[in-house]
């Protein structure tokens, strides 16, 4: 399958010009809420009809929506700056999704799900390094792909670029690769979930530990069940805590090796590197854990990230383009192909265990 | 070798995507809490 996403406009931090940005976020709400209305419709077209037909989650209309816009017509300019601020959505959305977790399910799950995220963070690494030397990739073009595949995708990448003074050319390979095969897994997952009956549980945290980029996995989860998008999120969470460990090993290796300046501060460069949305989806669990918001506005906090997160799904389908994969060349896709069946087939397993450890 | 941009140049308000969302969010949170948005629907 040809996927690959559209090289991102850059998102500059702030002042951002905000006027520039209006009509790319009118254009999510709208492929978003278009999703929303479509699933909506259907079940009560059906229904009236007394049809026998399949409940389609708004996720994967307003993604299918977003990628026939992306595919069959093109984007113009004036909404590209507004679609790239699907990140930002998403990480509102997970912080606000914090509302739904007490802290008693963010320590057991969370804690599951860390146990699982080391196993998992050390073998990707040295399967993709492994896959790398085979195909005879570049070093630092096999530590991209390798620290994308097991850790976060692109934020991973990104900081794993700036940290091993990797060149542009590498790591637009390694995004393209690791995007390709999040969209695969956006329509594979959820299908074989349902033929190994997984409970939400189980299939949320394959979905956090086995899909790269944190879009792609939280809206994986939400493909199979709102609850199995929950767990999916907090398990990517824990997935992205780990960030700043893995690209300070990287940076340490390519110092020692001369290829890039030494790291002074380490303490400074883990928190430079690590995910604060993850500190505001803690701080929201705790908020509500110790009943700082009624039952009512927690609800509304929950509501609000739903939002959120329709703006980000609709963002995932009109930035992937399927005609740009073949200007990225096919050998790092090739990697990050087997990588990325072999990690989803051992997340699997991992899955698995513990479920018939802890029962999930 | 390369000339600063002037949009390269730090800000007083750069701060990253990341911590924006996080503001964003705690801003959303607060006005929930405090009753200025009420009953938001899904």
């Amino acid at each position: 399958m040809a996927t690959v996403a559209v090289p991102r406009a850059q998102l500059k931090p702030v002042p951002w010009s905000v006027l520039r940005l209006v009509p790319g976020i009118a254009l999510l709400a709208a492929v978003g809420y278009a999703g929303k209305f479509l699933e909506r419709f259907l079940n009560t077209y059906a229904k009236a009809h007394h049809w026998t037909f399949p409940n389609i989650e708004y996720v994967l209309w307003a993604i299918l929506i977003g990628l026939v816009i992306s595919n069959v017509l093109t984007v113009p300019k004036i909404f590209q700056a507004g679609i790239a601020t699907y990140e930002f959505w998403l990480k509102v959305g997970i912080v606000l999704l914090g509302s739904r977790f007490v802290l008693a399910d963010i320590l057991k799950l969370g804690g599951i799900s860390l146990a699982l995220v080391v196993i998992e963070i050390s073998l990707s690494l040295a399967l993709m390094h492994w896959l790398g030397k085979v195909f005879n990739l570049s070093p630092k073009l096999t530590s991209l792909l390798a620290v994308g595949s097991s850790i976060c995708g692109v934020s991973a990448i990104i900081a794993a670029k700036g940290a091993i003074d990797a060149d542009d050319e590498d790591s637009t390979f390694a995004i393209a690769a690791i995007l390709a095969l999040g969209a695969l897994a956006l329509f594979t997952f959820p299908l074989v979930g349902h033929a190994f009956h997984l409970s939400d549980t189980a299939f949320g945290l394959w979905s956090g530990l086995g899909v790269d980029n944190t879009a792609e996995a939280t809206a994986t989860g939400a493909l199979y069940s709102d609850a199995a998008g929950k767990v999916a999120v907090l398990a990517k969470t824990a997935r992205n805590a780990m960030i700043g460990f893995v690209v300070l090993a990287y940076a340490i290796y390519w110092a020692k090796r001369g290829q890039t300046t030494a790291v002074g501060n380490k303490a400074a460069f883990l928190w430079n590197k690590f995910p604060k949305f993850v500190l505001g989806f803690l701080a929201i669990s705790l908020l509500v854990s110790f009943h700082t918001f009624t039952k009512d506005q927690a609800s509304s906090l929950a509501n609000l990230s739903r939002w959120a997160f329709l703006l980000t799904f609709a963002g995932v389908g009109l930035r992937t383009n399927f005609r740009e994969l073949s200007k990225q060349g096919v050998r790092p896709f090739i990697v990050g192909a087997f990588g990325e069946i072999l990690i989803a087939a051992l997340t699997f397993g991992l899955v698995f265990g513990a479920n018939r450890i802890w029962g999930l | 070798m390369s000339q600063e941009k002037p949009a390269d140049k730090p800000s007083h308000f750069a701060l990253s995507l990341d911590s924006w969302a996080v503001v964003a969010a705690l801003i959303l949170a607060v006005a929930v809490r405090f009753d200025l948005l009420k009953k938001i629907p899904w």
